[in-house]
């Protein structure tokens, strides 16, 4: 017993010790760091640690650095909650940022909303989210705030009067994506001349392409993830297929050319990020990015970068007490003020609408930028 | 008492999910004990899961009516597929109950209640420790009496030798379904209470990788008794937590570590032979050298 009790009081010290020695200010990051979900947890983690490094590098907040405590979710329910609270409970952080999916969010958002810690998502784009309650916060936008407008443009562009479907059935990404562009289709009156559906892992897409020609689209709405996506558009142009492509949030990636090459030139996308935005805060960005990590950033990174700017914001906006439960409140209620110029352009919250009269997080209001694919490169659209 | 609190804040989900997947491993272990290698666990635990987070989301079902459904249901599934396929025999039985895991998978995948990919969200948080703990110690106790009992010694006769078994007069057929039956039990109480303590179910929890995960901790524990299977769910549930520090090399050496114990101790870790060997020479050794 004497030994337990000697252990948990030298436990006890070095948490104190760790606690009240450094001025630090600890924010989590649960991010997927292994396993499938890593292509975009890893880029997140980048993000963050670059915005870190800047932001200490000119001073940190009031005189303290912020402390990336970074942990791995591994894209797993039970995984997600402990690391959250591990995070909370014992490395005492102010916030969370992550974790990487929107399933993980589903998971582990209400143990930060009841413990009244922010949870604060970067990649988390599905409806519902912040429907979790007021501790949930993301910068992320939602498809159904890019697809109606990517759509929109298209069919201005193409003078589209129908379009097919195509999209994986077996994913929680593309389903939602797909589910988006069903309403948003509806909304905008365009008649669909078929849906068609692959599973996750198929690579021969040509049954549900043939069908789709048949019916003589004038574009083809496609929910896909970037593999997929570049090996559809290689197969329907091999059917002789010259629709264009209108595609979702899994297109923002450069797999996507590189192995469909040109064959999805047309294809319209839109992104919360635009890795060619002229915009002086992007441009510092992207070329941070390239100097620290050697390869190029992409969007995940870039909200990532912006999110911790965000947090920064509404840091340098309190006075920390050094009480957490009040440090963290306070960091609560001043986050839905922030407003920032990022890497995504300007940035600011929206209120989540309350669902069954509680109160909801915060949804990020942007406008998304879109794109149309020319010689297997995004090309911001520009209306001509 | 404060760091307490804070450990239990911390790490309560980790030793609910401890207790959770010692019921799963208890389940396989119960089939293994009348000779089946039935990969259908998994399946019964999505079947489990589904239909209390259901009745718990829509029909505003107590939690206790839950559980005693998310045992019902998968005993009733069990029943209706256990009669034509434990027929089979070791690898085709293996082959047979691993495509009905993936046909559960791919219809909750499919329908629209069950939220599709996308899965259950907000499932109330229902689950407390004494709720595991209760079931589980019942389920131990139930399975010692077990064991002891007339049935008992028929699935051992069963395992052992069925031929053998069915000239004593033993009934094979309705001893091995009831083995599969109880299972499916087990595993579906198991599901609904993982469910109600996570928020969130999906398909992706339930597929073939979590039933071979199943089997490994009831292989790595030890199939000699009870306390195999229990310390083989916690080892493989702990065991990543434990090796946090290690950050990215925490994967390899999980695996090690897994590989080694069955390597070196083929029976499991708990293999009560190997261990009264070990006991009875303790006393006669001098600790010192």
């Amino acid at each position: 017993m004497s030994i337990l009790r000697h252990t948990l009081l030298w436990t006890a010290a070095l948490l104190a010790g760790a606690a009240g020695g450094a001025a630090d200010i600890k924010i989590g990051l649960a991010e997927a760091l292994t396993g499938g979900a890593a292509q975009y947890g890893v880029p997140i983690r980048n993000g963050f640690q670059l915005a870190a490094d800047e932001i200490n590098a000119k001073g940190g907040i009031q005189g303290s650095k912020i402390l990336l405590v970074i942990e791995d979710e591994q894209g797993k329910k039970e995984e997600v909650i402990n690391v959250f609270k591990k995070l909370i409970f014992q490395d005492k952080v102010l916030m969370i940022f992550g974790p990487t999916l929107s399933n993980s969010m589903f998971a582990a958002g209400p143990v930060a909303n009841a413990a009244k810690v922010v949870a604060f998502g970067t990649s988390n784009t599905a409806n519902g989210i912040t429907d979790i309650g007021p501790y949930i916060f993301r910068n992320s936008v939602m498809e159904s705030d890019v697809l109606p407008v990517t759509v929109a443009t298209a069919v201005k562009h193409y003078k589209i009067k129908k379009v097919a479907v195509i999209y994986g059935n077996d994913d929680a990404f593309t389903k939602s994506g797909y589910d988006v562009f069903k309403k948003v289709l509806a909304d905008q009156k365009i008649p669909v001349t078929a849906t068609e559906t692959y599973v996750k892992g198929d690579v021969d897409f040509k049954a549900q392409l043939t069908k789709i020609k048949a019916t003589d689209p004038d574009a083809i709405v496609c929910s896909a993830l970037a593999e997929e996506a570049a090996n559809i558009m290689l197969q329907a142009r091999s059917l002789g297929i010259k629709a264009p492509f209108i595609g979702g949030n899994g297109f923002n990636s450069p797999k996507l050319f590189e192995i469909s090459k040109q064959a999805g030139d047309g294809t319209f996308v839109g992104s919360p990020w635009s890795n060619t935005n002229p915009d002086p805060a992007n441009v510092h960005f992207v070329g941070a990015y390239k100097q620290k990590f050697g390869s190029e950033p992409n969007q995940f990174a870039a909200q990532a970068y912006d999110a911790l700017h965000i947090a920064a914001a509404a840091l340098k906006s309190i006075k920390l007490t050094g009480r957490l439960e009040a440090d963290r409140q306070a960091l609560r209620d001043a986050l839905p003020k922030v407003s920032i110029n990022g890497a995504t352009g300007p940035f600011k919250f929206r209120p989540a609408a309350p669902k069954d009269g509680k109160p909801g997080g915060y949804d990020a209001d942007q406008k998304p930028f879109i794109y149309i694919l020319q010689q297997g490169k995004f090309n911001l659209y520009t209306g001509k | 008492m404060e760091w307490l609190a804070n450990f239990w804040a911390t790490y309560s989900t980790l030793v609910y999910s401890v207790g959770v997947f010692a019921l799963m491993a208890l389940s396989i272990w119960l089939t293994l004990a009348c000779g089946l290698l039935s990969l259908a666990n998994a399946a019964f635990m999505c079947i489990g899961a589904y239909v209390s987070a259901l009745l718990s989301l829509h029909a505003g079902w107590p939690f206790g009516a839950t559980l005693a459904a998310a045992g019902a249901a998968p005993a009733l599934v069990a029943l209706v597929i256990g009669m034509p396929t434990l027929r089979l025999s070791g690898v085709y039985l293996a082959m047979a109950t691993l495509a009905f895991g993936e046909v559960v998978r791919i219809v909750v995948l499919n329908l629209e209640v069950t939220g599709g990919p996308e899965g259950l969200n907000g499932i109330p948080q229902s689950t407390t420790g004494w709720h595991i703990l209760a079931i589980l110690a019942v389920v131990v106790y139930g399975l010692l009496r077990l064991q002891r009992s007339r049935v008992g010694r028929a699935f051992e006769a069963i395992r052992e030798d069925e031929v053998a078994a069915s000239l004593m007069g033993i009934n094979v057929a309705r001893h091995k379904l009831f083995a599969f039956v109880l299972g499916a039990v087990i595993a579906g109480l198991a599901g609904g209470l993982n469910a109600h303590y996570t928020f969130f179910i999906s398909p992706r929890e339930y597929g073939f990788e979590n039933a071979v995960d199943i089997l490994t901790m009831v292989v790595l524990g030890g199939i000699g008794g009870l306390a195999g299977p229990m310390l083989g769910a916690a080892i493989i549930t702990l065991l990543p937590e434990l090796l946090r520090s290690l950050h990215e090399f925490r994967g390899i050496v999980n695996g090690l570590i897994l590989v080694l114990v069955v390597l070196f101790l083929p029976k499991g870790i708990w293999d009560p032979r190997r261990l009264r060997a070990l006991f009875g020479l303790g006393p006669g050794r001098d600790p010192g050298c």
